[in-house]
């Protein structure tokens, strides 16, 4: 069965009947949403469900069996990482990745150059990193990590540095982010206070895809849920009805509670 | 300054632009090299074969870099397939790949080498300072690469190159470029000592020459233009230095290169700036 | 005929480089190390040998001095050289390795002298007719051990507790060490293991050629990198295969491609070639 989509101008992302096959099994089975522009969309599902797949289906890493990736009208599966960088698809790891050798701040400067290194020889020509500096200087303090910007990240605490993942995603001006865990390790307060930023920064107009185990969370900032299980689209819908949807308890409590963190 | 003076100095001259043109690519893009040698062999070959057909010493030398920069492009291209250790050995075989197509060519002059090569038309001082005009000019050039947003692009793939391409940087054309860059400049060095020997063997060339290269670069401190210039001038100086103690020589290098990692593995650029932190808080 | 003959050399060729390979990829994979300075054990294993053998005329002393001498070194290398450098970028290893190595070279020079050693009455030359070839009684020995060591390699690591605890530290570090598994002990136990397997095949080395000299580690070493590389880097099982590819690749290949590269040049030809096809090496899957 396959979940079919109507192209609609305000789209940003459209996953269209998406099937990813392992060997034998099926991780996914045509699956298909989009993402409108502006939207806070999460993407839930318990342990197993196929959200890494898709992620990385969308990501490029995965090579789907059937099925397209558009970003901005645009199919992106085939394209290299950074080419899909530039398309306006931008990530952050469940696993920090930092890079060790360089401060907060330029970490986030180097992304924020992204016109300027795109041109690998042009590059050589350009030494002027002011604008860029300025622009992540900014950025840390959205994320409210400007205090860190001259500490070498590689010290970081892991709350730091799951809004430096953010702020430097957010450098290369993306059309979507995709946040892949965000919350996963942070405390509850931490994790609630990461939730919202991430609703700021969707209320300024970014487009955020949020994939997330935290359910108190997704509830809370999410415009529309899609839920995976068992490779399929379970549900899609307000994040309130689908909670309540009993197909979808079912999958939780099913795989064990460890995953419903519902308070 | 006498003609031992002059012939020293124009092999220190010699080795800091091998030494800069593999920190390019090893220090600046990560991309650990083992087999360098064969580009400044290349260079060295190609230079002495032109100057033999007949062509002025600085098309000579045009032509060195061209053709040690376009293999080493080709070299870089390995880069994309394996990465790490994988690379390290791999560029590790391109050296005895080198060595071992020189000497079963007869074109290449064998085992036997190419002699007569043709004089540069300097004498011996202006060689030298052309040579260390030349050094400048290299490591003036590396400080321009680490300030301009292509050295920020291989800052990022040294560290984390997935990482690197998730923010839109073309990880594989950087290697490529810095592998290019890096031979060229390699293959440069290469013609200058051709130039000044006026006569080249596989000697020169091989595994312990790119060890050597290696290590200049990661004593004076991985990616340290300063460094580098530093610990090249020590080591090229070193053997001279102990030659009282001939026999022991390479012992002692060897076991410089194990203590300067083991004691100190950020190497002399490390080593001095903490000292001069230390200096400064005291 | 010239082909079983060829083949057969390569495998003798190839059981060599197990022999001195086998231990570059056990530390490879416990430690992530490309260990050069493993060559001068090798040598120090050939010296040591033909000291032995010359002052004591017995074959077996002469093993057990190669095996014991390497291990010891190899050990003491992992404790003074390797231990305190494992959490810095693999680079520093490597060099200090490289380093190392050099000294090494030295330290044989000086030691034994420049133009290297002689046995008095080289043992396991009588030639052997087997297959219908004329083999050399050394030859044959050095394929037996080495079949011989793999196979109780392969028992040790299988079927005893220790080789289980070192399996379980190379997969899964964590888990191994919360099971009550101590790493240090087992990263003593391979550099024992792959060191004492690198002195006995600097004996064999020293048997076939008769001739120990300080620069004898170096060819044997690189190919032997190049074997764990095309071996997938720390699979034991892919380094074996690796090694006996290559003694083969290398008989044939010198004989058919001579006039073209010498036979170093064709071994890293060939790992060159089959790391672009299969840049995880022979094995590896993708």
């Amino acid at each position: 069965m396959r979940d079919t989509i109507q192209l609609s101008a305000g789209e940003v992302l459209a996953v269209e009947g998406i099937t990813v096959q392992f060997g034998g099994i099926r991780a996914i089975d045509g699956v298909g949403f989009t993402v409108k522009r502006g939207e806070l969309l999460g993407l839930i599902g318990p342990n197993g469900a196929g959200k890494t797949t898709m992620l990385k289906t969308i990501t490029g890493l995965v090579k789907p069996k059937e099925g397209t990736v558009r970003l901005n009208g645009e199919a992106v599966a085939e394209l290299a990482p950074h080419r899909r960088a530039r398309a306006g698809l931008a990530l952050t790891h469940q696993i920090v990745r930092p890079f060790r050798s360089m401060s907060a701040l330029d970490n986030v400067t180097l992304a924020a150059g992204h016109r300027k290194t795109a041109n690998v020889l042009g590059a050589l020509l350009h030494l002027d990193r002011r604008a860029e500096s300025a622009r992540a200087r900014e950025l840390l303090e959205r994320l409210g990590i400007a205090q860190y910007a001259d500490a070498p990240s590689g010290t970081l605490p892991l709350g730091v540095l799951k809004r430096l993942e953010v702020a430097r995603a957010l450098a290369i001006e993306p059309s979507i982010l995709l946040l892949d865990e965000p919350l996963a390790g942070l405390n509850h307060v931490e994790a609630e206070r990461l939730a919202d930023t991430v609703r700021e920064l969707n209320a300024d107009g970014m487009t955020i895809v949020i994939i997330e185990h935290n359910l108190r969370e997704v509830q809370r900032i999410c415009q529309r849920l899609v839920v995976l299980d068992n490779g399929r689209k379970l549900a899609e819908g307000l994040p309130g009805e689908v909670l309540a949807n009993p197909d979808v308890i079912a999958a939780y409590i099913g795989k064990g509670g460890d995953d419903a963190r519902v308070a | 300054m006498g003609a031992y003076e002059l012939s020293l100095f124009t092999v220190i001259g010699i080795n800091v632009i091998l030494a800069l043109s593999l920190n390019l690519i090893s220090g600046y893009c990560g991309q650990i090299s083992l087999g360098h040698a064969a580009f400044y062999g290349i260079g060295a070959y190609a230079a002495a074969l032109a100057g033999k057909a007949g062509l002025p010493f600085a098309a000579c030398v045009v032509l060195a870099m061209v053709v040690a920069g376009s293999l080493g492009a080709l070299v870089g291209g390995i880069s994309l397939r394996v990465r790490h250790d994988f690379l390290a050995i791999t560029t590790m075989g391109v050296g005895f790949l080198f060595l071992g197509v020189v000497r079963s060519s007869d074109w290449l002059g064998g085992e036997l080498g190419i002699s007569q090569i043709p004089a540069a038309g300097f004498d011996k001082p202006m060689y030298l300072v052309l040579v260390l005009a030349c050094a400048a000019l290299v490591a003036a050039f590396s400080v321009y690469i680490k300030r301009s947003w292509m050295g920020a692009a291989f800052d990022a793939i040294a560290d984390d190159e997935d990482t690197a391409g998730v923010l839109g940087i073309d990880v594989a054309r950087n290697k490529i470029v810095a592998f290019a860059i890096g031979t060229a400049l390699a293959g440069l060095a290469g013609a200058l000592y051709a130039y000044y020997t006026r006569f080249i063997g596989l000697d020169s060339f091989g595994f312990v020459t790119s060890i050597s290269v290696l290590s200049m670069v990661v004593i004076g401190g991985i990616g340290s233009v300063w460094g580098v210039v530093g610990a090249t001038v020590l080591l090229t100086l070193m053997p001279e230095l102990f030659r009282f103690i001939n026999d022991y020589k390479l012992l002692v290098y060897g076991g410089l290169l194990f203590a300067v990692m083991r004691f100190a593995p950020g190497g002399l650029a490390a080593l001095i700036g903490g000292g001069l932190t230390r200096l400064r808080r005291a | 005929m010239l082909y079983l003959e060829l083949l057969v050399q390569g495998l003798i060729q190839g059981s060599l480089y197990a022999m001195i390979a086998v231990g570059l990829t056990l530390v490879y994979g416990m430690l992530r190390i490309l260990h050069i300075a493993h060559a001068g054990l090798f040598t120090l294993g050939g010296y040591l040998a033909v000291t032995v053998m010359n002052a004591t005329g017995s074959l077996g002393a002469a093993a057990l001095a190669a095996m014991a001498s390497a291990a010891l070194a190899g050990m003491a290398i992992y404790r003074l050289a390797y231990q305190p450098i494992l959490d810095k970028p693999p680079f520093v290893a490597l060099v200090a390795s490289i380093g190392l190595y050099i000294a090494l070279e030295e330290v044989f020079r000086l030691v034994f002298g420049p133009y290297g050693l002689a046995f008095a009455q080289p043992p396991l030359q009588t030639p052997v007719a087997a297959l219908g070839l004329s083999l050399k009684a050394g030859e044959l020995a050095m394929a037996a051990t080495a079949l011989i060591a793999m196979a109780g390699l392969y028992a040790f690591a299988n079927h005893t507790r220790l080789g289980t605890a070192w399996r379980a530290t190379v997969d899964e570090p964590q888990i191994a060490e919360s099971f009550g598994v101590n790493p240090v002990r087992v990263r003593y136990l391979v550099f024992l293991i792959g060191s004492a397997l690198a002195g006995l095949a600097g004996l064999f080395v020293a048997v076939l050629s008769n001739q120990v000299e300080p620069t004898m580690g170096a060819v044997p070493s690189y190919k032997a990198l190049a074997i764990i590389v095309l071996g997938g880097l720390g699979d034991v099982r892919g380094s074996l295969v690796a090694a006996l590819a290559l003694g083969v690749v290398e008989a044939f290949g010198t004989i058919y491609l001579g006039d073209v590269l010498d036979r170093d040049a064709l071994a890293f030809a060939f790992m060159i070639a089959v790391l672009m096809l299969r840049p995880q090496g022979l094995l590896g899957g993708r």
